[in-house]
């Protein structure tokens, strides 16, 4: 029966945040939620759960005031929480979180498959997932849509740009999952009444061996510009050649 | 003071508003069309434990405070006010005096399955000839041998098509004005009792609503709720407890006209700017926002009370006039905001208007709330 | 040590990357080193294209994926130490990007939208956050400087005869447990537009319901969902309610938004508000919804669908 570990971030609400008069960005008021695809990563981990047995796992690597999102984690059917926690793991890098997470995982915690969101709603830098499979030397499988275990094998399919790949890999293996993976389940109250109830495994910086350098130096933070473009183009040849050109530009076509 | 709710609150409120997103919104505008009762909705409030929020866990409900309870009526109600609607009934005029009155073997035969969601309750009080005035009430309750014999016509039943279990309240001593009223657990399937036509009503058209008629109806003694004559007494209370739902209810809406006219102003092009940028919308807005979190605090300090185990009845009646009123205004602003689109089919605030209304009007009128604040103040 | 290295799985990307990273190189004054699975012909065009050194990866057995190349590229990137390594943001190369990024514990920057070199000689790359509303300015204090390149934001680099550059095959990549068991092409669009990542909306400017292929063409063609206005599911019932976007239907949140004779009425505005690009093609110049558009074409869409769909096949 696999031990499943699933790893969540308590991120900033986007719907909160609002270029200032200034063109920063303020979060004084923001509000916070668990990270939009590490809903699907723990619905994905409690249902690999009801189907081949075994124990749920969370993870988080948090500021020490996102005992929230511990509940919330919890009340959606892990059993057990780890809680990494320090005043100072609010913005970390993934490098950073992916190096904490692997020395906590790699020392405490028993897993066959360890599932993570393709990115965090906040950061998207979907780096974390990859990195900590590296860290901890095992195989990775990113952005996944679909996952079931075949004599001790992972098997999933997996999305990429030419459309799927079906992998099977020995466990223990992490994966990164899709939103479509599948519809996580909405909890219900007796869910997070019980949630308070289960145990939560507290683990502070100093209880961690090595240091974590930030690597990536952040140089600011400006809200991207929310009033539309409204660059006209006529009809002609040209016109559609430069509106083609524009639309290419912003990079938003032919990714997969 | 600390006006912050505890995670835990905050997640249970975040989790309705998930389970209203997923599960209510998509049928919001059919049921009302339709006037339909959303049954699955309610097999699903009832899987995820909403049917009998404030109720201990032996006798199936969750054991939460009467605050967490009131804002799960809000976020429900924001979505569907017919849904909040059953739900509220349900648990605080139909579950509530079985679990405040009721001995144990009524709460096990009657209040688990309630709480679980199982059974459906519903509260019938009020009769044609008494509204406000709930002494003039005519329907009688004689005890021949083991059994009561109930006779009478209650109306504006709500939840009462489709309930499984009434609590419902006749004269024991018709004499006697002040304990001559008992109250009484009736199950659906009684001989004797028949459940009128489904009213077509303005709005909270889901909310199913009928008569109640009781025709030599036979009840078992031991249905008897509290002692014989405390029937005044546990409507009254009731209406204290329940209109801390309606309160929330109201609350639910004006959020949800809120939501609707922020989002609409500032996408409405006139004179070629967003009408979000005419003062005479900006104040609107200002307005509907205070108010709602007037009347939001006014509940929370109602419900709060409660939990405390205080006297909280002039705070209920405050709760539910202030968000009642304050409700119905502000979803009429709404409609204003949203011009001509705001009165056709097809938008939320035309809902939300006919919505509103009932707020004013049920679990005591706005002036029945007054009655009850001016009489504890001028005392 | 020194240099600029790219990588990319498809080798569309790898001519954008080519443009990147020859930029980079000159402006660092050192060379470009291209890592490509091919052979010797493969590397020439490469090195024709602006490559300095080509490193070529002999070609994988069938069931291998293409991340049995990470160790490698780990290994051989350690030894060179390039300044700069960019890959190409493809989803396999966003998942080989932060896997080497591990391996060398450098830091890397996801989907680069723009890059710069300082006076002192370092990368200063944009990205965007919190779901496209902020937009983050970083730099990398390890080496490499990592970052991973969203397709067509670079021109392709085009063939310059003459150019001279060296060619060094790697060692076959050792298998890695992992094994490909099928694959599949990309499945037809499964008719979901709220998942969907582009979006070709139709709008009563169509006259028949047979002009809807037209729109279906530009759509198979941008690998887009086609969506459409309350007009054409609920009066005209050419599509169903689950096309539809708008304030009583759905609410979308593509990158790409693409309105084909759609007027732009507020109540369907609604449902595109959280897109991130929003496109539009309408005969009419004061049609409201080029005041909420990024790009619009004024013009007849029998007309100018045809002439899009040839533009962006190319
Ligand atoms: C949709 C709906 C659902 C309902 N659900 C239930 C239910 O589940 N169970 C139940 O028992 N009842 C229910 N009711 C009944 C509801 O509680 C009554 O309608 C309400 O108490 C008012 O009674 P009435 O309609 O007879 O109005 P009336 O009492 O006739 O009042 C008419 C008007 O006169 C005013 N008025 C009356 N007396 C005075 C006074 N002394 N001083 C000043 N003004 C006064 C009232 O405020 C009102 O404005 C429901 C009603 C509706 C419409
Ligand atoms: C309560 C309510 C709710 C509503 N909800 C929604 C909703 O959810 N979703 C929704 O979409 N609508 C909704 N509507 C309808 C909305 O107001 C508009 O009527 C609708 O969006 C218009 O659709 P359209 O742009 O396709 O059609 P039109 O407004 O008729 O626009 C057609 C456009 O095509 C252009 N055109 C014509 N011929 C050509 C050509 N050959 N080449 C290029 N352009 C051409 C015209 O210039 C025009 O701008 C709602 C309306 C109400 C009242």
């Amino acid at each position: 029966m696999p031990n499943i570990v699933c790893c969540f971030k308590w991120v900033v609400d986007e719907a909160y945040i609002k270029p200032s008069s200034s063109g920063k960005i303020d979060l004084e008021w923001a509000e916070y939620k668990l990270s939009d695809y590490d809903r699907n990563a723990i619905e994905e981990a409690v249902r690999l759960q009801e189907i081949y047995g075994g124990g749920v796992t969370a993870v988080t690597v948090a500021s020490s005031d996102a005992t929230k999102g511990i509940k919330d984690a919890l009340s959606r059917g892990p059993e057990k929480a780890y809680f990494i926690n320090d005043d100072q793991f609010e913005n970390l890098e993934p490098s950073q979180t992916s190096a904490i997470l692997a020395q906590v995982i790699a020392d405490q915690i028993d897993y066959d498959v360890i599932i993570c969101g393709e990115g965090s709603s906040d950061m998207y830098s979907q780096q974390v997932g990859p990195r900590l499979a590296e860290k901890l030397g095992i195989p990775c499988i990113a952005f996944v849509n679909q996952l079931s275990i075949e004599d001790k094998q992972i098997i999933a399919e997996r999305k990429t740009d030419e459309g799927m790949e079906v992998i099977s890999a020995p466990m223990p293996v992490l994966v990164t999952v899709l939103p479509d993976i599948n519809n996580p389940r909405v909890p219900g109250l007796k869910d997070t009444l019980a949630a308070s109830k289960k145990p939560v495994i507290n683990i502070e910086l100093e209880d961690l061996a090595s240091e974590y350098k930030r690597l990536l130096i952040d140089k600011g933070l400006k809200a991207a510009s929310i009033e539309r473009n409204c660059t006209h183009f006529g009809a002609g040849p040209e016109d559609i050649k430069a509106f083609v050109e524009a639309i290419r530009k912003t990079g938003v076509i032919d990714r997969g | 003071m600390n006006f912050k709710l505890t995670e835990e609150q905050e997640l249970i409120r975040d989790n309705m508003r998930e389970f209203a997103r997923t599960y209510v919104d998509p049928v919001a505008v059919e049921i009302d069309e339709n006037s339909r009762y959303p049954e699955e909705v309610i097999k699903k409030l009832a899987e995820g434990g909403w049917m009998g929020m404030p109720f201990p866990a032996e006798y199936g409900g969750a054991g939460v405070d009467y605050l967490t309870y009131a804002i799960a009526v809000e976020e429900l109600s924001r979505s569907c006010a017919a849904t909040g609607f059953t739900m509220s009934v349900h648990t605080g005029l139909a579950c509530g005096p079985i679990a405040l009155y009721g001995n144990d073997d009524q709460k096990k035969k009657y209040l688990t399955p309630m709480a679980k969601g199982e059974h459906l309750g519903a509260f019938a009080l009020t009769e044609p000839g008494a509204g406000t005035d709930v002494g003039a009430a005519t329907s009688t309750a004689v005890l021949d041998g083991d059994e009561y014999v109930l006779n009478g016509v209650k109306t504006f039943t709500s939840n009462g098509p489709v309930a499984n279990t009434y609590v419902t309240f006749a004269w024991t001593d018709k004499n006697d004005k002040r304990n001559g009223m008992s109250a009484f657990i009736v199950p659906r399937e009684t001989p004797g009792l028949s459940v009128g036509e489904h009213f077509m009503k303005m709005g909270i058209r889901a909310s199913q609503t009928s008569e109640i008629i009781f025709k030599d109806c036979r009840i078992p003694k031991e249905n008897l709720l509290g002692k014989v004559g405390d029937g005044m007494k546990i409507a009254m209370n009731c209406f204290d407890h329940g209109r801390i739902g309606i309160a929330a209810q109201a609350v639910g809406i004006a959020q949800a006209a809120l939501d609707e006219s922020i989002s609409y102003s500032k996408q409405r092009i006139q004179f070629g700017k967003p009408i979000s940028k005419n003062q005479a919308i900006q104040w609107m807005i200002a307005d509907m926002y205070t108010d709602i979190t007037a009347g939001r605090f006014l509940y929370y300090y109602a419900a709060s009370l409660k939990d405390q185990g205080l006297p909280f009845s002039k705070e209920a009646a405050m709760a539910k006039v202030f968000c009642a009123e304050m409700c119905s205004k502000h979803a009429s602003k709404a409609v204003q905001i949203h011009g001509g689109y705001g009165y056709c089919k097809g938008q939320k605030v035309e809902r939300l208007m006919r919505d509103a209304k009932i707020t004013e009007i049920y679990e005591g009128t706005s002036e029945a709330q007054r009655m009850v604040i001016a009489g504890n103040v001028l005392r | 040590m020194s240099g600029v290295w790219i990588y990319a799985d498809k080798y569309e990307q790898v001519f954008e990357l080519l443009t990147a990273g020859r930029g980079l190189a000159d402006s660092l004054g050192t060379k470009l080193t291209a890592l490509v699975s091919g052979d010797n012909d493969t590397a020439q065009d490469l090195i024709a294209r602006g490559a300095d050194e080509v490193l070529l990866f002999p070609p994988l057995a069938e069931d291998q994926p293409v991340q049995d190349y990470v160790p490698l590229m780990a290994d051989e990137a350690r030894e060179a130490d390039p300044d700069i390594f960019l890959i190409a943001a493809s989803l396999k190369g966003k998942e080989m990007g932060a896997r080497i990024a591990a391996r060398l514990d450098t830091a890397l920057c996801s989907e680069c939208i723009t890059m710069n070199i300082d006076d002192k000689g370092k990368l200063q790359m944009e990205r965007l956050m919190y779901g496209g509303s902020a937009i983050q300015t970083v730099s990398i204090n390890s080496r490499p400087q990592m970052a991973t390149i969203p397709p067509r934001a670079y021109e392709p680099a085009q063939v310059i005869d003459s150019r001279q550059g060296s060619v060094r095959t790697l060692k076959k990549p050792e298998p890695s447990g992992m094994k490909v068991i099928d694959r599949k092409g990309k499945a037809q669009s499964s008719g979901d537009i709220s998942a969907a990542r582009v979006i070709v909306c139709a709008g009563r400017g169509l006259e028949k319901q047979e002009d809807l292929d037209l729109v279906r063409e530009l759509a198979g063609v941008l690998g887009a969902e086609v969506a459409c206005t309350r007009p054409i599911s609920e009066e005209k019932h050419w599509m169903t309610e689950e096309s539809c976007i708008g304030l009583s239907a759905k609410e979308v949140k593509p990158a790409l938004y693409l309105g084909i004779g759609v007027s732009g009425q507020i109540q369907h505005l609604v449902g595109i508000r959280e897109a991130g690009i929003i496109c539009a093609v309408n005969s009419d110049e004061n049609a409201p919804i080029f005041e909420s558009a990024d790009y619009g074409i004024t013009g007849d869409l029998y007309k100018i669908v045809p002439a899009l769909i040839e533009e962006f096949k190319k």
